[in-house]
């Protein structure tokens, strides 16, 4: 619709005692260009639309090339300067690193269980705050959801600490029954622990919607057709989800896979992952070389993970329209 | 343990009360010259007890003396050490005028070739010649006081008295209680030591000290940096520690029972620096020297380094008093024998190559 068309009366007209808003003039004149645009260039309306995010793609494509290149460089520790030369030398240094082995089965693990644990986790939640028939158990459920994204990782993190050190609430509460203390953190269940706290409103957000779409009716009708409350949940519901249960795996597992600050605060320096371990190279060795070769290795490995939760799943698992 | 490879140094350090002589003031001639007052400079610390001594020991006289405005910025030393390698490479001036650092971690920016030559500090002739860096081209970095790294343990664990060896990282009843810097650094000379090595090998065989390391291991160290140390023994997470004497300092300032010691086998004793980046206006490097000069100045550096409770490069500074004697602020030569002394360069060139070893051992 043109606005520029009805615009005119109503400036004119005695009604219109409002002022012609800026905003509107400034689409009217969009609306002009855009009458102007040929015909035959409409294709290029789409690649227009979607230039900001192809650039930002491309910035970070242009960011990995520059770290492969620097990936292949040897660092020189005697003038702290990187080859002129490519070499493999820093891949072939992680085929035989044990820390770097270590790290990454830890991440890779972590990845599994705390994606697994979401999932178990987040269902019931996002079940509840779909299907409840009370809205004050529904805003209590959606204050839940959203109060964690206002507080950052590395508070809550730092939250952990105060609750689960020493002479944290939970060993106090202990002391009180003559139990303890314990050592609760600085290790990888720990880390784990925070990891799932962290991620569980992503998975309920992704969740959410997808138990939303599902009608009501589909689970009264599996009901009348004599399906248990159990039969239905896992062969009417549970399929039905999948678009969520894939999105929220993939947002978890890449997040988890990719994490910094929970190893790095509730590891005690012992249990870290890739990216603590690329951290170090960049900022504490000043390696790199080896940094960036680890940093691509940990691109991926998240890369290869997202897949294959696709390849799995289908992509259109996802909802996306068109898609198999 | 041998230590006959540090002898110079040691002499270097002990010898430079020869070198001290009165003080003297700018010429007046300089003064004259000099070229415009930035409105303010840049200087990287660390934060906390650091960042506050050197305000009230450096910056605030400073600002008071020329009308510069001085700020801190409290970016981590690895941290701010790409972005300014990065500003140099590139042409841009660089994020920070004055980077106070470890002498190990300025040996690699020296050894890129980024820091300005600092040779024609007026003060540099009246402190020890520790001040200048060793087995580097000019005056890069020049250190400012050194440390040591300490056994810090809790009183109430050794009632009997201070422990003397750091064998007594390895008792089982200290097992989850023990903590260390997450790179090993400061504890890698002792190491080495303890698994029946000499320190004359290091670099070149530090076998000893990688299977000390793995004894270690099994006693489940925490790993951390300056401000771990001090709030696990505020939490009492642990119960003893390989740390910088500052940090136990300032535990025990907070009203933590935190004592520290150096045991028979030695501990490693250390320098901070202060360099300035290539890459700055002529009239901002002039202000930045002059700032570096008087951090070295005795007037600074009895304040500055009242606060850290450490041995300064000026001369005359008078020890603060809970540390007259006490074997982290040496000041003897029989103080300087049991401190082991690991060259910067040596340390920068072989920092990744340990810290791959450290992080293999217990990550693991």
């Amino acid at each position: 619709m043109a606005l520029s068309s009805g615009r005119p009366g109503l400036r004119a007209g005695p009604s219109a005692g409002a002022p012609y808003r800026l905003s509107w003039r400034i689409f009217d004149a969009l609306e002009a260009v855009a009458a102007r645009w040929p015909a035959r260039a409409e294709g290029t309306v789409k690649w227009l639309l979607l230039a900001p995010a192809l650039l930002v793609v491309g910035l970070l494509v242009f960011g990995l090339l520059v770290m492969a290149d620097a990936s292949l460089r040897v660092m020189d520790f005697r003038t702290y300067q990187l080859s002129d030369h490519y070499a493999t030398a820093n891949y072939v240094r992680l085929l035989a690193w044990g820390a770097f082995h270590a790290t990454l089965w830890r991440s890779l693990a972590a990845t599994v269980l705390v994606t697994l644990a979401c999932l178990v986790l987040a269902f019931p939640y996002a079940w509840a705050l779909t299907r409840t028939a009370s809205p004050r158990l529904r805003r209590v459920l959606l204050v839940g959801l959203f109060l964690p994204f206002f507080v950052g990782q590395v508070v809550r993190a730092y939250g952990w600490l105060v609750i689960l050190g020493q002479q944290g609430l939970l060993n106090q509460a202990l002391g009180l029954l003559g139990l303890g203390p314990y050592r609760l953190l600085f290790s990888y269940p720990t880390v784990l622990f925070g990891l799932v706290q962290y991620m569980l409103p992503f998975a309920v957000l992704m969740l959410a919607p997808a138990l939303a779409a599902i009608p009501e009716e589909i689970e009264r009708a599996a009901a009348s057709c004599g399906a248990s409350r159990w039969r239905a949940l896992f062969r009417v519901v549970l399929p039905m989800a999948r678009p969520g249960l894939i999105a929220a795996a993939l947002v978890v597992a890449t997040l988890t896979l990719t994490d910094f600050a929970m190893p790095a605060i509730l590891g005690g320096g012992t249990n870290d992952f890739l990216a603590n371990l690329v951290h170090d190279q960049f900022f504490r060795t000043s390696n790199a070389g080896l940094g960036s070769a680890i940093a691509l290795v940990l691109t991926l490995l998240g890369t290869s993970v997202a897949g294959l939760l696709l390849a799995l799943a289908g992509v259109g698992a996802l909802g996306v329209r068109g898609a198999r | 343990m041998n230590q006959s490879s540090l002898s110079t140094t040691r002499r270097r350090l002990l010898g430079s009360a020869a070198a001290l002589g009165a003080g003297l003031a700018m010429p007046a001639v300089l003064r004259a010259q000099e070229p415009a007052k930035p409105a303010e400079l840049i200087v990287r610390a660390w934060g906390g007890v650091w960042v506050d001594s050197l305000k009230k020991g450096v910056s605030d006289p400073f600002t008071a003396k020329t009308g510069i405005r001085i700020r801190h910025d409290l970016t981590e030393d690895n941290e701010i050490k790409p972005r300014i390698w990065a500003a140099v490479a590139q042409g841009r001036t660089p994020p920070i005028h004055i980077n106070w650092d470890t002498t190990a971690n300025a040996t690699s920016s020296a050894l890129r070739g980024v820091c300005e030559d600092l040779a024609d500090l007026p003060n540099l002739a009246k402190v020890l010649p520790l001040a200048k860096p060793i087995g580097l081209s000019g005056v890069p970095i020049v250190n400012l006081y050194s440390y040591v790294y300490v056994l810090a343990y809790r009183p109430e664990v050794f009632p009997g008295g201070p422990p003397d060896s750091w064998n007594v990282l390895l008792e089982p009843r200290f097992k989850g209680r023990i903590a260390l810097y997450n790179d090993g650094i400061g504890f890698h000379p002792v190491a080495q030591v303890m698994g029946g090595g000499k320190i004359s090998d290091i670099p070149a065989n530090m076998e000893p000290c990688w299977a000390f390391i793995r004894k270690l291991k099994e006693q489940k160290p925490l790993l951390g940096e300056d401000p771990d140390f001090t709030n696990w023994f505020q939490k009492g997470e642990i119960d003893v520690a390989c740390t910088i004497s500052s940090n136990a300092r300032e535990a025990k300032a907070k009203g933590v029972k935190v004592a520290w010691t150096v045991p028979k086998e030695g501990a490693k004793v250390d320098t901070d620096g202060m360099w300035i980046p290539k890459g700055l206006p002529a009239n901002e490097l002039y202000w930045a020297k002059r700032y570096i000069d008087f951090a070295l100045s005795t007037e600074a550096q009895q304040v500055w380094l009242d606060g850290l409770g450490l041995p300064g490069v000026a001369p005359g500074i008078k020890p603060p008093a809970d540390l007259v004697g006490d074997p982290s602020y040496p000041t003897s030569e029989k103080d300087f024998e049991r401190l082991i002394l690991i060259p910067p360069k040596i340390q920068a060139e072989h920092t990744a190559e340990w810290f791959a070893r450290f992080k293999e051992i217990m990550q693991s």
